[in-house]
C-alpha cells in the first residue's frame, strides 16, 4: 500500500504542469510587464509612484497594485501606461507625468510618449527615445543604454 | 530464533535481486540514452527541411549581394534588393516557422532588422533594434556557423534557427527563423508518447521486482520457519538435514546436550510442564550463545546439538560457551506454575576436534559417544571426546543404523540353551538380541546397546524382540523362551499392554520368561514392583539378571518374589580363582535356596567351572560349554 501511495505521489508530480490551471492564467506574463514597468518608473522617477492603466481590468489591477500605488485616474497619476489602443483625446496631458506604451508604432507616431516595452518576434522589447526622455529630463541609470534609440 | 544462516543460501536470495536491480538500472540508463537520442532524431528529421531551406535561403541573399561591398548599408538603400529578399523570406514561413528576418549588428552591438518576412502590425522597421534574450547570439560571429538556440523564457517561440551571411569572411548579416512552440509541442507530443510507454514497462518491471522481492521475503520468511522449532524457538532436525553439509567442521566445536531425568519430569508434572520446562531451558540456553555464532539445534525430544565457533587460536572460548550453558542451566530454576518450580541439570557431550571427522555425522556421532559416557558416569556432566578411550565405542552402531535395521527387519534373535545342570538336559532358551548389519554380518549387543541406552530405540527393539520370541512360542509349542527387558521396559506402557495382551493367549506366559537387571531404578520405584507382581501374577516367569554384578537387593528379591536369579556372569568366570567370588556365590544359593528361588549360573565356559556349579548346588547353567547362541532352536 506504501508502496502504491509512494507511486501515485511520484506520478502526480511528474504530471504537475498540467495542473497550473489552477494558477490564474496569463498572470505571469503580466507580472513579468509589471516588474518590467516598475524597474523602468522607478529609474524615470525618482518621486512615489502613482501608477494609472485606462481600461485597467482586474487581472491587472492585482498584478500591478503589488508594485505600484494605482491612480483611479490619469489626472492623478505622475506615470501612466498606456497598454490598450485608446482614442489619444481620452487621455490626461504629459504635463507632470510621464506616458510609457506597449505599442513601437504609437511610441513613433506620438511624442507624449517617452519610451515603449512591446513584444517584438515574441521577445520583449524596450526602447527609449534620447530625445524625449531630454525634454523630459529623465535620467536612465547606465543599464539602460542599450535600449536608448537616437531618432 | 532467527538468526542469518551462515551459509553460502544467502546468496541464493540475493543474486537474482542483484541481477534484476543491474537489468532493471541498466534499462533506465539505455531508456534515458534511448529517449535523448529519439528527441534528438526527431528533432533532425522534422527540421532538417526546414534547415536546408533556410541555407538555401541565405545562400540566395548572399549571391543578391555579392557585388556590394556594405551589406546592411546596400541593403537599406536600395528597395529592389529589399524586394527580393522579403520574397524570400517569405517563402520560409510556414505554420511552424512565425517569423523569418535579416539582421544586422550595428556600432553599438545592437541587432537592427534589415528585412522582416512578417505582415501588418509585427512587422518591423528597417533598423528597428531587436532586443535578443539570449548571449548565444554572439557565438555566431566567432564560429560562423549556423547556430541553433532553444528557448525556454519565451512562450511563443521554441527555437531560433540562424545562418551567418559571410561578406569577405565576417559575418556581416544573419538570417534568423523562428519555430512556433507548436512545431516543438509535436515533436514533445511524440516524445511523451514514448516516454509514457516507457515509463509503463519500467513501472511493469519495477513492479514485477517488488514482486519478486516480497514474494522471495515471504518465501524466506515460510523457508525459515520451516527450519525453526516451534516449541522451543531454535533450528529442528530439518535445518540440520538442510544444512549439514555446509557446516565448516574447521569453524565449530560440536556438543550434544540431554536434559537429565527429563522422561521423570514429563512423567511426574505431564508433557505440558515438561514442554514448558524444555522451553525455559533453550531459552536459557539461547540468551547464553553468542547469537552471531553459535547455532543451537534440537535434534530430538530433550536433545540438543550445539555447535560454537571456535577461533583462530584454538576452541576454548567455544568450549567456554557450552561451559557457561550448562551452569547456566544447573543454577536456573524453571517454573513448573506460577509458583512453583524446579532445578534441572543437563548432560553434554563435546566433540572438540570435529575437523578429524570427514563428515558431520561422524563428528556428531562423537560428540554423542562422549555425551553418552556423561550419562553413565552418572550425568550432570560435561564430557569430552577423547579418542583413546572412545576407540572401542567407535564401532557401535549409530543410531541412524539402528532405525533402519529395525525399518528394515533386520533384528533377530540368537538362542542359548539353559540346561538343568544335574542332568545337562535341556530347560530353556534365553533369547539373545541380534542384528544383522548392511553387509550381512551379525552384530552383538555390545555394539547395540550403548548407542540406544536411555532412548525410545531401546523400548522399540524389546517390542521387536518380544514379537520374535512370541512367533517362536506359537511355532515350538514345548519350547520355553526368557528375554532380555530394560528396568524402563517394566514401566513403559506399550509394552506392559502388549506382554498383557500375550498372557491372554493359552500356554504364552508360562513359557516366556522375563529377564531383568537389578538395578537402583528398578527397586525405588513402587510402579516397577507393583508391575513385575502383576506380570508374575499373569503367569510369566521373572528373572532377576545379572546378579551381584552391582546393586544387589536380597530384601527386594522376596518383595517381588522373583523365580530366577542369573547370577553374573563375571563371577562365575572367576569362581575357581578367586575365593570372594566363589563364597559370593555359595552365599546367593544358599539365600536363594532359603527363599525358594532357583539360580542360574551364566558363562559356564567348560568343564571345570561346570563341576564347581554343579558342586554348589547351582539348579541350572549355561554357557559355550553346554552351546553357543543359535539362530535356530532345536525343537
Amino acid at each position: 500500500m506504501r508502496i502504491l501511495i509512494l507511486l501515485l505521489t511520484l506520478l502526480s508530480f511528474l504530471v504537475a504542469e498540467n495542473y497550473t490551471f489552477l494558477v490564474q492564467p496569463y498572470s505571469k506574463e503580466i507580472e513579468l510587464e509589471a516588474k518590467i514597468i516598475a524597474e523602468i518608473a522607478n529609474a524615470s522617477l525618482h518621486s512615489k509612484i502613482r501608477l494609472f492603466i485606462p481600461h485597467m481590468t482586474e487581472m491587472e489591477e492585482k498584478v500591478y497594485s503589488k508594485y505600484f500605488i494605482l491612480s483611479p485616474k490619469c489626472e492623478t497619476a505622475n506615470f501612466v501606461f498606456v497598454n490598450k489602443n485608446i482614442e489619444k483625446e481620452a487621455l490626461c496631458d504629459n504635463e507632470n507625468r510621464l506616458f510609457f506604451t506597449n505599442n513601437y508604432r504609437k511610441l513613433l507616431s506620438d511624442e507624449k510618449y517617452f519610451g515603449a516595452l512591446f513584444w517584438n518576434k515574441s521577445r520583449p522589447n524596450i526602447v527609449f527615445i534620447h530625445k524625449r526622455l531630454e525634454q523630459k529630463a529623465i535620467e536612465l541609470p547606465k543599464t539602460f543604454d542599450q535600449f536608448v534609440e537616437n531618432f | 530464533m532467527y538468526r542469518k544462516p551462515l551459509f553460502k543460501n544467502i546468496f541464493y536470495m540475493i543474486i537474482p535481486i542483484a541481477v534484476i536491480s543491474s537489468i532493471l538500472i541498466f534499462l533506465l540508463l539505455v531508456t534515458m540514452k534511448l529517449e535523448k537520442s529519439i528527441e534528438s532524431k526527431i528533432f533532425e528529421i522534422s527540421t532538417s527541411d526546414v534547415f536546408s531551406i533556410t541555407h538555401n535561403s541565405a545562400t540566395y541573399i548572399e549571391t543578391l549581394l555579392k557585388d556590394h561591398p556594405n551589406f546592411p548599408e546596400d541593403i537599406k538603400k536600395n528597395s529592389f534588393l529589399q524586394r527580393k529578399i522579403e520574397e524570400s523570406l517569405k517563402t520560409l514561413l510556414t505554420p511552424h516557422i512565425k517569423y523569418a528576418y535579416l539582421l544586422y549588428r550595428d556600432n553599438r552591438g545592437v541587432f537592427r532588422f534589415l528585412s522582416d518576412a512578417s505582415i501588418h502590425e509585427e512587422k518591423a522597421f528597417i533598423d528597428q533594434k531587436l532586443d535578443v534574450d539570449s548571449p548565444e547570439w554572439l557565438q555566431i560571429y566567432d564560429t560562423k556557423e549556423p547556430l541553433i538556440i532553444r528557448h525556454t523564457l519565451l512562450q511563443q517561440l521554441s527555437i531560433s534557427y540562424l545562418v551567418p551571411i559571410l561578406n569577405q569572411g565576417n559575418v556581416e548579416l544573419i538570417l534568423a527563423i523562428d519555430f512556433s512552440v507548436h512545431k516543438i509541442e509535436e515533436i514533445n507530443n511524440i516524445i511523451h508518447t514514448i516516454q509514457n510507454g516507457i515509463m509503463g514497462v519500467i513501472s511493469v518491471i519495477f513492479a514485477i521486482l517488488v514482486f519478486v522481492i516480497i514474494q522471495t521475503r515471504h518465501f524466506s520468511a515460510v523457508k525459515k520457519s520451516a527450519f525453526i522449532d516451534k516449541l522451543t524457538n531454535v533450528y529442528n532436525r530439518n535445518y540440520l538435514q538442510k544444512y549439514e553439509d555446509f557446516i565448516n567442521l574447521d569453524d565449530y566445536i560440536v556438543a550434544t546436550l540431554d536434559i537429565d531425568y527429563f522422561k521423570k519430569i514429563n512423567d511426574t508434572y505431564g508433557h505440558d510442564i515438561g514442554d514448558q520446562v524444555l522451553k525455559q531451558i533453550a531459552n536459557t540456553i539461547l540468551l547464553t550463545i553468542r547469537h552471531k555464532d553459535d547455532i543451537v539445534i534440537r535434534y530430538g525430544g530433550e536433545e540438543f546439538l550445539i555447535l560454537a565457533k571456535t577461533r583462530r587460536d584454538g576452541y576454548l572460548v567455544a568450549l567456554n560457551v557450552i561451559e557457561r550453558i550448562f551452569y547456566a542451566i544447573q543454577e536456573n530454576t524453571f517454573y513448573i506454575s506460577p509458583e512453583e518450580s524446579i532445578n534441572a541439570t543437563v548432560s553434554i557431550g563435546v566433540n572438540l576436534i570435529p575437523h578429524k571427522s570427514r563428515t558431520f555425522q561422524e563428528a556428531f556421532k562423537l560428540a554423542d559417544i562422549a555425551l553418552y559416557n556423561a550419562k553413565t558416569k552418572g550425568r550432570n556432566k560435561i564430557e569430552i571426546y577423547d579418542e583413546n578411550e572412545n576407540t572401542q565405542n567407535n564401532i557401535s552402531m549409530s543410531l541412524n543404523e539402528i532405525k533402519e535395521a529395525i525399518e528394515e527387519h533386520r533384528i533377530h534373535c540368537y538362542y542359548q540353551k539353559i540346561m538343568h545342570t544335574q542332568t545337562q538336559e535341556l530347560s530353556h532358551y534365553e533369547a539373545l538380541l541380534r542384528i544383522i548389519d548392511k553387509n550381512g554380518k551379525v552384530v552383538l549387543p555390545d555394539r547395540i546397546l550403548p548407542t540406544i541406552k536411555g532412548t525410545f530405540i531401546l523400548r522399540n527393539i524389546t517390542k521387536e524382540v518380544l514379537g520374535i520370541c512370541y512367533q517362536q512360542l506359537r511355532q515350538h509349542p514345548m519350547v520355553s523362551i526368557s528375554i532380555n527387558l530394560n528396568p524402563h521396559d517394566v514401566i513403559d506402557e506399550s509394552i506392559l499392554a502388549i506382554l498383557k495382551a500375550y498372557a491372554k493367549e493359552e500356554n504364552i506366559a508360562p513359557r516366556l520368561g522375563l529377564e531383568i537387571i537389578e538395578t537402583e531404578d528398578l527397586t525405588s520405584r513402587m510402579d516397577a514392583k507393583s508391575n513385575l507382581l502383576m506380570l508374575k501374577n499373569l503367569g510369566y516367569t521373572i528373572y532377576i539378571d545379572d546378579f551381584g554384578s552391582g546393586y544387589s537387593n536380597f530384601i527386594y528379591l522376596t518383595e517381588i518374589k522373583t523365580d530366577y536369579i542369573k547370577i553374573d556372569g563375571t563371577i562365575i568366570q572367576k569362581i575357581l580363582d578367586d575365593k570372594i567370588s566363589f563364597l559370593l556365590v555359595k552365599n546367593i544359593v544358599a539365600f536363594a535356596k532359603e527363599a525358594h528361588i532357583k539360580v542360574i549360573a551364566e558363562y559356564v565356559s567348560d568343564a571345570m567351572i561346570y563341576e564347581m556349579v554343579k558342586s554348589l548346588g547351582i539348579e541350572y547353567a549355561q554357557g559355550v560349554f553346554f552351546a553357543t547362541p543359535s539362530p535356530v532352536i532345536d525343537a
